[in-house]
């Protein structure tokens, strides 16, 4: 059974990695589906042992995407970010 | 330590580019989102934009889904064999692979992995199976049954086999894009070798009633083929609910890898077609050539990401598109919506703004990245055929936008492109002297424009 502090701390590590995309569209929807799919599985207690298995592959697999994709940064900033400033 | 502070100075002095493009390098971190860019700007094709516009044209392809990008790296470096390889390690762990993108593809449709043939993508797929199916059955079957909303590339394979000596039937559609089932069943005749009718219209985005006319082909024993681009991963699609004989598939459309698609061919009952691609008979003899195994694992990856996650890229798309056409519509009077609302995957919004010229609204929306009615089809300005189909008078024609909305759009995003094209619209208007006669309540129909 995984604790409530775990979940917590998996869910924290998933955001704070997908922030540190350089793409825009990806930074604002790895927020927004983490953010969902934890809620979405909190409902179901039974299940919440596998959806935490399955978080932490994906949480390995966000690291190496983030790690890959801030290589290749984008040149020139996108539209949406250019005017909050 | 003055002297490396000269060297690095004169190395940056001499690696800013001397070009067009005026930008500058940054680092690759976060930190890097929030610093300064004062002069960011894009200048391109004579026009000079703030930064990079904002996607929304999510039909003409996808960007690819960062987790798609990671089951293709680890397998494009390390098990980089042919999959065709029969006697060594490499070719059976490539081998391996792209059976398991098989089985992929295959649950994401209903089928079985023994019925998917990779190809080069949807445009080969279609070729393929209209082209392969007829010239197979050639002695008995001469009829091909298509639509006038088809996509370019099966129009044009059905254009190559009239030009062979075949007989095809164009099948117009009803003013909302769907197919008359009734005109369907009278076109069938004993000689009809194929039906072909796309599953989501990738102009207009509506959804055909696949079930209905599956059944008709079912009942006179015709092939079914159907374009399923813009269908799969994104309405629920399965073959054998639809009945459908040969699908065409493509990776780019499903946030996967851009060369790589895929038919889907029916065993039982068998379908026979002549393969286009003659070789070593790889892929059941239907498409040799050495598989492209890298790809081949994206689009398995991006097809079990979409069933994954179809569901909720529904309900998120669904109310992105609510908010757009609400958005604008407050706004904005005399905004049609291209094709059927209730039939329609949500993804897709075909807006035509009344007394506006299109051209102009094109350039003036240079921010956001759209398509209009005729980008995809010609080079010339032409109104689309799909919009000609649907009976869509001249000038609504020319105005029409597709808008394509999919997984990464954000609300910000909606909410900027409703802003921009509402204002763009207003400022044509403002300017056009049509709408001020019909402010005045002239009836633009009825005028008698004289010569001069």
């Amino acid at each position: 059974m995984v604790s409530r502090s775990e979940v917590l701390s998996l869910c924290r590590a998933m955001l704070r990695a997908g922030r540190q995309y350089p793409h825009y569209n990806l930074r604002e929807y790895t927020k927004r589906r983490t953010l969902d799919g934890f809620r979405m599985n909190n409902t179901d207690q039974s299940k919440v042992n596998e959806a935490y298995a399955e978080a932490k592959a994906q949480l390995v697999v966000l690291e190496r995407s983030v790690k890959f994709h801030s290589l290749y940064p984008p040149k020139t900033k996108n539209i949406m970010e250019v005017k909050l400033q | 330590m003055a002297s490396k502070a000269i060297t690095s100075t004169i190395r940056r002095a001499l690696s800013k580019p001397h070009g067009v493009v005026s930008r500058r390098h940054h680092l690759s971190t976060a930190a890097a989102a929030a610093t300064d860019y004062e002069d960011e700007s894009i200048m391109m094709k004579g026009v000079r934009i703030s930064g990079r516009p904002l996607y929304l044209d999510m039909q003409a392809t996808t960007p690819i889904d960062p987790r798609v990008f990671d089951a293709m790296n680890d397998s494009g470096i390390n098990e980089y064999g042919n999959p065709h390889s029969r006697t060594h390690l490499y070719g059976w762990e490539a081998e391996n692979a792209v059976e398991v993108a098989r089985i992929q593809v295959a649950k994401l449709i209903g089928a079985s992995p023994k019925e998917i043939i990779f190809m080069s993508g949807a445009t080969e797929a279609n070729n393929t199976a209209v082209k392969g199916v007829m010239h197979f059955y050639k002695d008995t079957k001469k009829h091909v049954i298509t639509t006038q909303t088809e996509h370019k590339c099966v129009l044009d394979s059905c254009r190559h086999l009239q030009q062979e000596g075949f007989e095809v039937t164009y099948l117009p559609v009803k003013t909302d894009g769907l197919v008359d089932l009734e005109m369907l069943r009278e076109a069938i005749r004993p000689d009809t070798g194929l039906v072909s009718i796309m599953a989501v219209n990738n102009e207009i985005g509506v959804v055909q009633p696949m079930e209905e006319i599956g059944q008709i082909c079912k009942e006179h024993n015709v092939p079914f083929h159907t374009d399923a681009a813009q269908a799969i991963g994104k309405i629920p699609v399965d073959v054998k609910k639809w009945n459908i004989g040969l699908m065409s598939m493509s990776a780019h459309k499903i946030y996967g890898p851009k060369g790589v698609g895929a038919l889907f061919v029916r065993r039982r009952p068998r379908i026979r077609l002549e393969p286009l691609m003659n070789g070593g008979g790889q892929e059941r003899g239907l498409r040799s050539g050495t598989a492209a195994t890298q790809q081949i694992l994206g689009f398995g990856a991006a097809c079990d990401l979409a069933m994954k996650e179809m569901e909720y890229d529904e309900k998120w798309i669904k109310g992105l598109q609510e908010r757009l056409l609400n958005g604008i519509r407050e706004k904005l009077d005399g905004v049609v919506v291209n094709g059927s609302m209730e039939s329609r995957y949500s993804g897709n919004l075909n807006l035509s703004f009344a007394y506006v010229e299109g051209e102009s609204l094109l350039m003036g929306l240079k921010e956001v990245a759209v398509s209009s009615g005729s980008a995809c089809t010609s080079a010339s300005l032409e109104p689309s055929y799909v919009l000609r189909a649907l009976g869509v008078d001249e000038d609504m024609a020319h105005t029409s936008i597709r808008f394509g909305i999919g997984r990464f759009t954000t609300k910000e995003e909606i909410d900027k492109a409703v802003e921009l094209t509402v204002k763009q619209v207003v400022k044509l208007r403002e300017m056009s002297p049509l709408y001020e006669m019909v402010k005045e309540g002239i009836d633009i129909k009825n005028i008698q424009w004289s010569q001069h």
